[in-house]
């Protein structure tokens, strides 16, 4: 197999990164039509799996599940969520032969294994769904030409998926048709309702390509989302016990921190995560913002620049075959961290004090944010998909690590953007060491020690205009927009 | 001032018309007390015990002043009744004219002076030569105030003074009484709330014969919950109609709300539910009642849909047969549900105003532009529970108890068919307790709608519901 997006002409690769657009509501009217009656067939269930299944059947679909027959004899956990929750289940050869759609909802890394053992039990002129395009794009998996191919992948969670559904909602849902295997023309059409099903169009739906969500996701993850807090987390931990920090202190300004500095990230963006800060601070975080994207741009870049020429899937997929050693190795590594191995201490930090002493946190998340942005659209994938990957995730993992800190981000995210992770952390650490000594506990641990909050103004209108001109402030404020009278879960 | 007054254990008969059960209630000595509850309730009968009416069945009171000055409408009427009979008696062919006003006022005046002024203040001046018995209703009650208050009475009662009072009398007896608060403690039967005058220090809440609750006006959270309270016993309101916009479609009459046929739940081997028969009538209310883990909530949510092994179950509701391509939201459009789990679940910032628009969409929080309608609906609901005044308010700051009775209003709001109140008074105090069963039994009384109500204690009974199913723990 090869890398699939490699194949094309530059001048499909450009229009394949670029397709992605904001559905209309009325676009939904169908609801589940497309879908209703039809046998759908859940491959895996984990969590992703068994929610989007919960769903499924909920809005008035048939699901079932197919396990491999070890999963089945041994009772193993997906077989137990599955017939716990009173659904059918049964082997490939037994469920597979009778699906309309085929939902291949297990990890990335068994997709290859999973797609070859389905493909040939599949009836004809089924569909196979997806829910991350990288067995497509990257290996260049070829599905059969009678066989409709497309992606539904929630950009949530899980768990969340599901208690979005349950509240009367959803959560934000990319879908994308296969243009290779759309023979009958009804990819979109079972697509959307997918999407219906799982109550994503009440969330808001893009439009998107496989190959603009597999280049998107992959650089969302690697950098800002995980990459960029990983980072930022045993860097900022280190600082503060080197200034005579309390390591308890530190551990839960940090554990906690991302959460709460990134809710605001949530609200309003970048300006409100900013707003959330004194005059001086916000000034402060600013300058080294700028400062940090100026140090990380070349990194973003590279990053960027592996994912799109096919060498980043190229190099993880070889620590795949040579048993993940690379993979275990850093998971074994990250475990070993002060900021991981100290807990969090029994201290009160209040909302605010989490900014007023997290102003490198903050600047930090802003850097990542626009780099990954800037990055992603400088790369021809266009603003909405670059928002989605970026900004609108980075609270989503900020809660993994107020769960359990790292372990618990890398447990819950796919391998491969643990990889990435990895990769990401194991170039940005030395990469920020010469920054890092010039820090201080002004910025991380105690806040500004300054007697008067006066700011010249001059420069604050300039920091306030720059931080509301950037074009990641502009797409967000209209897709936020279109959660905003909903999105009042806190 | 005097001493310690206190009723323990105290039972009264009122000539078999009324009776006081086990009233427990201390008055100390510069408390000023305000009685109230509902009609009938006992508030009058409450306070008259304190100037010796009644007869004492069981239990004590001690500490009761010699001189107890009463106003009330019974001892109005029995004055009045009286000074009819003195005519009655009168078997000489002459007419009797009855006792005049001037005598009924400075006969054993104590304070003839203060009498003098309040007849001006009163403006009877006029009316001191007249028969008391002339006297229109509103006059003779000035005059037995007069009398009262020129008694120097130990102890002052006062039974819905206030009433019938034109606006300038009104304010020239609550200062006159705010003039006395040093001397005289006071206790009053008061029917409206917003008559308290601002020295009543104690609020008696009385029902069924019962003091109920006694509420310290300084404790501003247990006294707003009283006036709510008392605002949904006594206002006139009634349930606000459903939206003719969200109209539901239509069952069919014959059919049951609710069958489940030999339902069942398991977990691995483990059974929670065994074969469970239950049909639910159109009109017909159900108390489900058993111990903690006998599966009620499980029941409920194959009922709602809410359980995954609603899907592997024979399970028939409002016209589906469950797992045949309906949506949860077909199902969930019929009902109107209330747990403590629900209230956990509804984390929101969202205002109350939103909570209760959000029934019409079975949605925690809002995730669609409401309509005018819908938000006029929700501020009658928001009057209905005299929370008018804090429609805006985030819905996560109000009390514990405050929440359950939005969510009750969020249940309601659109006339589901079925309405499924799962313990809906556990984790409250008595307080608010009495509140969500106040609400409860007025929608019960003017609705269509069929009570589906989970509970295990009995005194949380709700008027009119005859079913029982009692499940036991497997």
């Amino acid at each position: 197999m090869a890398n699939y997006f490699n194949t094309l002409p530059l001048r499909e690769q450009l229009a394949e990164l670029a397709k992605c657009r904001f559905m209309n509501s009325s676009e939904f009217a169908d609801g589940v039509e497309a879908l209703k009656g039809k046998k759908m067939v859940v491959i895996g269930c984990g969590a992703q799996g068994l929610n989007q299944g919960l769903n499924l059947r909920d809005s008035g679909l048939d699901v079932s599940y197919a396990l491999r027959p070890e999963a089945i004899a041994q009772k193993r956990q997906s077989w137990k969520n599955a017939t716990e929750n009173g659904f059918v289940v049964g082997t490939y050869e037994e469920l597979i032969p009778t699906a309309d759609v085929v939902l291949n909802l297990t990890p990335d890394k068994q997709h290859t294994a999973v797609v070859k053992a389905v493909m040939p039990l599949m009836k004809e002129g089924a569909c196979l769904s997806y829910s991350h395009g990288f067995n497509i794009v990257e290996e260049g998996m070829k599905i059969r030409d009678d066989l409709t191919v497309i992606m539904v992948a929630p950009k949530c969670p899980g768990s969340e998926v599901r208690a979005e559904y349950v509240r009367g909602f959803g959560v934000p849902t990319l879908i994308a048709v296969h243009e290779d295997n759309d023979p009958k023309g009804e990819g979109l059409a079972l697509a959307k309702a997918y999407a219906v099903g799982t109550g994503g169009h009440k969330a808001g739906v893009l439009m998107s390509s496989f190959i603009a969500e597999v280049k998107s996701d992959l650089m969302g993850e690697q950098t800002i989302l995980c990459g960029m807090l990983q980072t930022g987390s045993i860097l900022c931990f280190d600082k503060m016990v080197e200034e005579g920090i309390d390591p308890g202190y530190a551990s839960r300004l940090i554990q906690y921190g991302w959460e709460t500095i990134t809710e605001a990230l949530k609200y309003g963006g970048v300006t409100n995560m900013l707003d959330r800060l004194s005059n001086p601070a916000k000034i402060k975080a600013f300058d080294l913002s700028e400062e940090l994207k100026v140090i990380m741009r070349p990194l973003y870049n590279k990053h960027q620049d592996d994912i799109i020429d096919g060498t980043f899937s190229r190099v993880m997929m070889e620590d795949w075959a040579n048993d993940d050693a690379n993979l275990l190795k850093w998971r074994a590594e990250t475990a070993e961290t002060n900021f991981e191995k100290t807990p969090a201490g029994d201290v009160e930090i209040s909302e605010q004090e989490f900014f007023d002493n997290g102003i490198l946190m903050v600047a930090m998340v802003k850097a990542g944010v626009e780099l990954a942005f800037e990055t992603m659209t400088a790369a021809g994938i266009v603003a909405e998909s670059a928002y989605y990957e970026s900004l609108h995730e980075t609270p989503l993992i900020a809660n993994t690590i107020a769960r359990k800190k790292l372990y618990e981000m890398n447990a819950t995210i796919s391998d491969t953007a643990e990889y990435g992770c990895y990769l990401y952390n194991h170039a940005c650490v030395p990469l920020l060491a010469d920054f890092m000594k010039g820090i201080k506990t002004d910025v991380i641990g105690k806040g500004l020690s300054v007697e008067d909050t006066g700011v010249d103004n001059k420069r604050l209108i300039e920091v306030n205009t720059a931080l509301r001109s950037h074009p990641v402030e502009a797409v967000g404020a209209v897709l936020r927009g279109h959660m905003a009278d909903m999105k009042k879960i806190v | 001032m005097g001493s310690i007054i206190r009723l323990e254990n105290l039972c009264v008969n009122f000539d078999d018309r009324f009776n006081l059960h086990n009233i427990e209630w201390t008055i100390e000595p510069n408390q000023h007390w305000v009685i109230t509850g509902t009609n009938g309730a006992g508030k009058s009968a409450l306070a008259a015990v304190l100037a010796g009416v009644g007869d004492i069945e069981n239990g004590t009171v001690t500490g009761l002043p010699n001189n107890v000055g009463l106003v009330s409408f019974e001892a109005q009427a029995e004055l009045i009744a009286k000074e009819l009979k003195k005519d009655d008696a009168d078997i000489m062919d002459v007419i009797s004219l009855g006792t005049p006003v001037y005598e009924m006022i400075f006969d054993n005046c104590q304070d003839p002076e203060l009498a003098h002024s309040l007849v001006e203040k009163f403006g009877l001046s006029k009316l001191l030569d007249r028969a008391f018995r002339k006297l229109s209703t509103g006059e003779t009650r000035k005059v037995m105030l007069i009398r009262a208050l020129s008694s120097k009475p130990d102890l002052l009662i006062l039974d819905e003074p206030f009433d019938g009072l034109d606006v300038d009398t009104l304010a020239m007896l609550q200062a006159h009484l705010a003039s006395i608060i040093e001397t005289t403690p006071m206790v009053m039967v008061l029917n409206r709330f917003d008559e308290m005058p601002d020295f009543i220090s104690h609020v008696a809440y009385v029902d069924q014969g019962k003091l109920t609750l006694t509420v310290d006006k300084k404790d501003d959270n247990a006294f707003n919950e009283l006036y709510q309270l008392l605002h949904l016993k006594t206002t006139d309101l009634s349930v606000p109609e459903a939206d003719p916009a969200n109209k539901l479609p239509a069952l069919d009459p014959s059919q049951p709300l609710v069958k489940l046929n030999q339902a069942t739940i398991k977990y691995g081997d483990t059974v929670i539910v065994d074969k469970l028969d239950w049909t639910i009538q159109q009109g017909q209310h159900w108390q489900l009642s058993g111990p903690n883990g006998s599966g009620k909530t499980c029941v409920l949510s194959l009922i709602t849909g809410d359980h995954p092994q609603c899907y592997t179950n024979d399970i028939f509701v409002f016209g589906f047969q469950r797992g045949n391509g309906e949506s949860i939201w077909q199902i969930k459009q019929f009902i109107g549900y209330v747990s403590t789990a629900l209230q956990w679940e509804y984390r929101v910032s969202t205002s109350c105003k939103n909570v209760i628009i959000s029934g019409f969409y079975d949605s925690i929080g809002m995730y669609t532009k409401s309509t005018d309608n819908q938000k006029k609906i929700a501020d009658q609901w928001l009057a209905l529970l005299g929370m008018k005044d804090r429609a805006d308010q985030p819905f996560n700051k109000l009390s514990y108890g405050d929440q359950r009775l939005l969510l009750i209003a969020r249940a309601m709001v659109k006339h589901p068919p079925l309405l499924i109140l799962d313990e809906p008074c556990l984790g409250l105090d008595d307080m608010n307790r009495q509140l969500v069963l106040a609400l409860i039994e007025k929608i019960c009384q003017g609705s269509e709608t069929t009570v589906l109500y989970v509970n295990h204690h009995a005194e949380d009974k709700i008027e009119g519901i005859e079913n029982y199913l009692g499940l036991k723990k497997n």
